[in-house]
Order: structure tokens, then sequence, then C-alpha cells
């Protein structure tokens, strides 16, 4: 006679790994760390190149002189103004730079989060491989879709609440820095847009990294590099999808982006951890 | 019906075969001694019966079911190397964490129930990486046993035991299988298998080359008189010259292997004037029968 056995359903799995997961982060000091550095970070840059502003640095080899420029206001932190409106299509002045402009301004903001979220998922998967825990977790669990999309929604919260603390950050170095809050382009719904845009691009970033980190498994060296390698290409993107002036339409887009992507690069995981050895 | 039914399983890691056709069957409750030598390929095929690593062949049965099945990999308990535990987290976290994975309505009374099986009540506020090896190995047993498996998949769990926690394993191993859990265990350790195990399999290469029950391992084994005598040089040369086995165990004694009674070896010897200062029967156990079958069953 066939033994008979309890039916997990699909909801039962992920509601069980779901609350593993966000209990396993969400009590983990280093996701508040990361969180605290996302908050001290664009007070640091803010105050830091405030100081800076307007002074001239010269090159002791070339004699070549560099005047130093600072943020002008608080919200170029976050991004530009489109100069094609609110199309989102078009190119931003801190898009453009991504390539060109090295200036602090441009290199300092808040799509540097997204670096921060590469090294919160990679270093939470590679220690589930490095643990062993991995071995515990895909014995019981046949199927490796509850693993990715729990990952991927915990991480996604994680992100967010990274973006979060470097958006009031941002507020209250701009306070110390003195840094005017004028809003040339743009109003207060297109800033709550740009943000929401910002956070709802973390699940493409989430997603990219996870099939880099289940790919390095237990090495989590590794898969930051390659996050990061492949981080970079998306960066020009975020510039466009996320511009200071945007809209509905924005967030809309960026919406159905990142739950495109995070399903596609989803399935690309659940692939890679069905089709490789788990130890 | 068969906890685990293998046929013709192969795997191959690159261009080194791990496992060339084994087959393998562990009936319902027992507990199954895997036996073999390192590199045999027990922990490859331990592996793919929890689904960590994939065959390149064969087919893997489960209760009549089919490996990838979810609700009966969810009733597998696993111990394989290491217990797969959060360093800096503590022992209840730990397993709090994996009776949460389990989706254990009472988890917090499961996972004291298998801290208590195990011993361990007493460490849960410890912190794992604080752990001896000996407790951790028990952690292992207890995270293994959280979901009430119905099989268990053990792999060297008596290693960095002392007397006491190789006690409480042979204890919970009974105790599990007399609930109707069935367990793999493999071990190097065959004095302490053979205390617990039902049924045994043993592995070479790659390939199983015998699977038996303990009554067949029992009525294998073959009986020895062992002898001490005040000359022992002259007595290994007569015994040499009767008897087709005879060999000097670590004691120091000498082991007559041929089926022949205490008495007349004694009387034999006496002959030639060897006098028998100490002489017992004896059967071989899992070790020798093992060790006689690697070297070809001389």
């Amino acid at each position: 006679m066939e033994k008979q056995f309890e039916k997990n359903t699909f909801a039962k799995r992920l509601k069980s790994m779901l609350r593993v997961d966000a209990r396993r982060m969400f009590t983990s000091r280093f996701v508040y760390i990361l969180a605290g550095i996302s908050l001290v970070v664009p007070i640091l840059i803010l105050v830091m190149t405030s100081m800076m502003d307007g002074k001239v640095s010269v090159n002791p080899q070339t004699g070549k002189e560099t005047v130093m420029e600072g943020f002008k206001n608080v919200w170029q932190i976050f991004g530009s103004v489109s100069s094609l409106g609110s199309a989102g299509a078009g190119a931003t002045a801190e898009g453009m730079g991504a390539g060109m402009d090295m200036s602090i301004t441009s290199m300092c903001n808040i799509n540097m989060m997204y670096f921060a979220v590469a090294v919160l998922v990679c270093i939470f998967v590679a220690d589930d491989f490095r643990s062993g825990y991995a071995k515990n977790l895909f014995t019981v669990r046949a199927k490796k879709t509850d693993y990715v999309i729990s990952k991927t929604v915990v991480c996604f919260i994680g992100g967010a609440m990274m973006m979060l603390c470097f958006t009031v950050g941002a507020l209250i170095g701009g306070k110390i820095a003195g840094l005017p809050y004028t809003m040339d382009g743009f109003n207060v719904f297109n800033f709550i847009c740009c943000v929401l845009c910002k956070i709802l691009l973390v699940p493409i970033f989430v997603a990219v990294f996870l099939t880099m980190s289940v790919v390095a498994k237990d090495k989590a060296w590794l898969s930051v590099a390659l996050s990061f390698g492949v981080g970079m290409f998306l960066f020009m993107t975020v510039s466009i999808a996320s511009p200071l002036n945007a809209g509905m339409l924005h967030v809309i887009l960026c919406l159905a982006g990142g739950g495109m992507f995070a399903v596609g690069l989803g399935a690309i995981s659940n692939i890679v951890l069905k089709k490789t050895s788990l130890v | 019906m068969n906890a685990v039914e293998i046929r013709n399983l192969t795997k191959n890691f690159r261009e080194k075969q791990a496992l060339g056709g084994l087959n393998m069957t562990v009936p319902v409750g027992a507990i199954y001694g895997f036996i073999g030598e390192n590199g045999s390929g027990k922990s490859t095929t331990e592996k793919i019966i929890c689904g960590l690593i994939h065959a390149s062949g064969g087919e893997v049965k489960l209760f009549g079911r089919d490996l990838t099945d979810g609700d009966v990999r969810a009733k597998i308990g696993v111990l394989i190397e290491a217990p797969g535990c959060f360093k800096n987290c503590s022992v209840w976290n730990n397993l709090m964490i994996q009776a949460r994975n389990l989706s254990l309505q009472n988890a917090e009374e499961r996972v004291r129930e298998v801290l208590q099986l195990v011993r361990m009540e007493g460490a849960a506020g410890n912190k794992y990486k604080n752990c001896s090896l000996g407790m951790k190995q028990r952690i292992g047993i207890a995270m293994a046993l959280l979901g009430e498996p119905e099989l268990l998949v053990l792999d060297e769990p008596i290693n960095g035991l002392d007397a006491d926690g190789m006690r409480i394993m042979r204890e919970v191993l009974t105790d599990v299988a007399q609930k109707g859990c069935t367990v793999i265990v493999s071990s190097h350790i065959l004095g302490e298998l053979e205390k617990v195990a039902t049924h045994y399999g043993i592995v070479r290469g790659g390939k199983m080359i015998k699977e038996m029950t303990a009554e067949e391992l029992e009525a294998s084994c073959r009986t020895y008189v062992a002898l001490q005598t005040g000359d022992m040089k002259a007595a290994k040369a007569l015994l040499t010259a009767k008897y087709a086995r005879v060999e000097e165990d670590e004691r120091g004694y000498l082991r007559v292997y041929d089926d022949e009674k205490a008495e007349n070896i004694v009387a034999y010897l006496y002959r030639y004037g060897v006098v028998v200062h100490e002489i017992s029967t004896a059967k071989i156990g899992l070790e020798e029968y093992y060790i006689d079958l690697m070297q070809g069953g001389k």
C-alpha cells in the first residue's frame, strides 16, 4: 500500500519560506548596519561636498587646476530633471554623465544604493550555502521557486528600506549642509514618483544579483564581483527611468519593468538551482 | 513497500565516475548501515537521495514516488557532512529556522522535544559556533528529526561523538526506527553501526557489492577459535600446516578460522608438545566481515 504524505500547497510553502527569510533578514545586524550606512552616506556626501565646493585643487605633476563642484541643491543627489520632459525616454544629464562626467555629483547619488543591495543579496544568499542551511532547505523543498520568490521579495523589502533611509539621510544632510530645497522643473509629487521609481527598480537589481549569487553559491566575493559587473550595465537605465520630474507613467513603467525582470531573471535563477549541485 | 529503491544509478563528475550503476533497496522501517571505503560513493548516493546533486543516470524512488515529489521530500531528515546551522545564531534559533521551514504548527514544542531527545536542552541558548564537535553532531540529528521524518539520511553521524554521545545516538536511531522511520546511516565506525543496523549495504567503487539483513550477516559471519600457548611460534607453524586460515590478532592471540572444534585444536597442539593456556570460540563481527569482503573473502 502506498504511503500517504501531507500535501504541501504552493501558498503554504511560500508563506513559511517568506517567514523564515524575513525573520532571518530583519533579525540580522547586517541589514541594520547597511540601513545605517544608507542613512549616513548622503549626510556625509552633502556636508563634505558643500565644504569643498568652489575649492581649487592643483595636480602637483601636471600643474592642472581643478575646481571642486558640489551639489547646488538637495535634490541633485536623487537625480536630475529629464531634458525631454516627463516622457521618460529622454536622456538625463545624470544618465549622459554616467559614462563621461566623473564629477562627485554624478557619482555620489542614490543609485549607489543598488550596490549596497548587491552586497545585501550576495551575503544573504552566500550565507545560506556557506552555513549548509541550503542543504537542509533544498532537501525538504524540491521546488526551487519558493526560494527564488522568497529571496527576491525579502531582499526587495531590504533594498526599499535602504532607499528610504537614503532619502531621509539626504533630507537631513541637506539641512545640515544648508543646501536649498528649491524645486525647479518638478514638484513634490514628481519627487515622490522619482523615489518610488527608484524603489520599484530594486527588484530588477535583486533578481540580477540573486542570479549571480546562485551561480557563485557560497563564494560571496565572486557573487559581489559578478553583481557589480552586471549591475554597472543597468545604471544608465536607472537615470533614464527615474528622473526627478517623474510622473505616474514612470512609476507604472518601473513597476512593469521591475515585475517582468524579476520574473524573467527569477526563472533563470530557478533553472540554475535546478541544474547545478547544491552542495 | 521500500522506502528507497535505486536502480542503475550513475554519477559522473566530469571524467571521474563516482557511481557506476548502483542498486539499492531500503525497506520501510529499516536502519540501513551504508558501508564503504572513502570515495566509494556513499555520500554521493546520499546527496542524490536528498536531491542535492543530480544523477547522471538511473532511477531513484522514495516510497514508490519520484525523487522530485515535493510531498515526499518534505518528510526527509538529513545530516550530511555538517549540520546546516548559522554559526552566530543560538542552537534554539537555528532549530526554529528549520522548524519554520518545515511549516511546523507547534514549532517551539517540537524544538523542545528534539532537544530533549538528543539531551541538548541545557544548551539551547548557546551560540552554535561555541558548541563542541559532538554537540554540533547532536544538533544536526535534532535538526534532522524536527519534521518527524519518514526517511532519515545520516552521513557519518557518529564522528566526533564521545561514548555518551554514541549511546544517545543509538537510542535515538532505535527509537525513530520503532516509530516507523527509515534510517540510512553511513559510518566507518562499524562496531557502533552493528549495534543498531537491521540491514546493510556494502558499496565499492560506486557499485553495491552486497546487501543483506542483520540476520544474514549473522549467519554468514564465520566462527573462529582464538588461543594462546606457551610457544606461539611453534603453535603458529603447526596450525598453519593443518588449517587453511590462521591469523594473529592485535592481542597476539592466534585465530583459527576453519570450522574446527576448540578441543580438537587443543588435542592437536598437545600431540606436538604445545600447551594451550587460553582458548575461546567467537564469531567475526561486521568489521571483520567487511574487511574480508573487501579483501576478496579469503
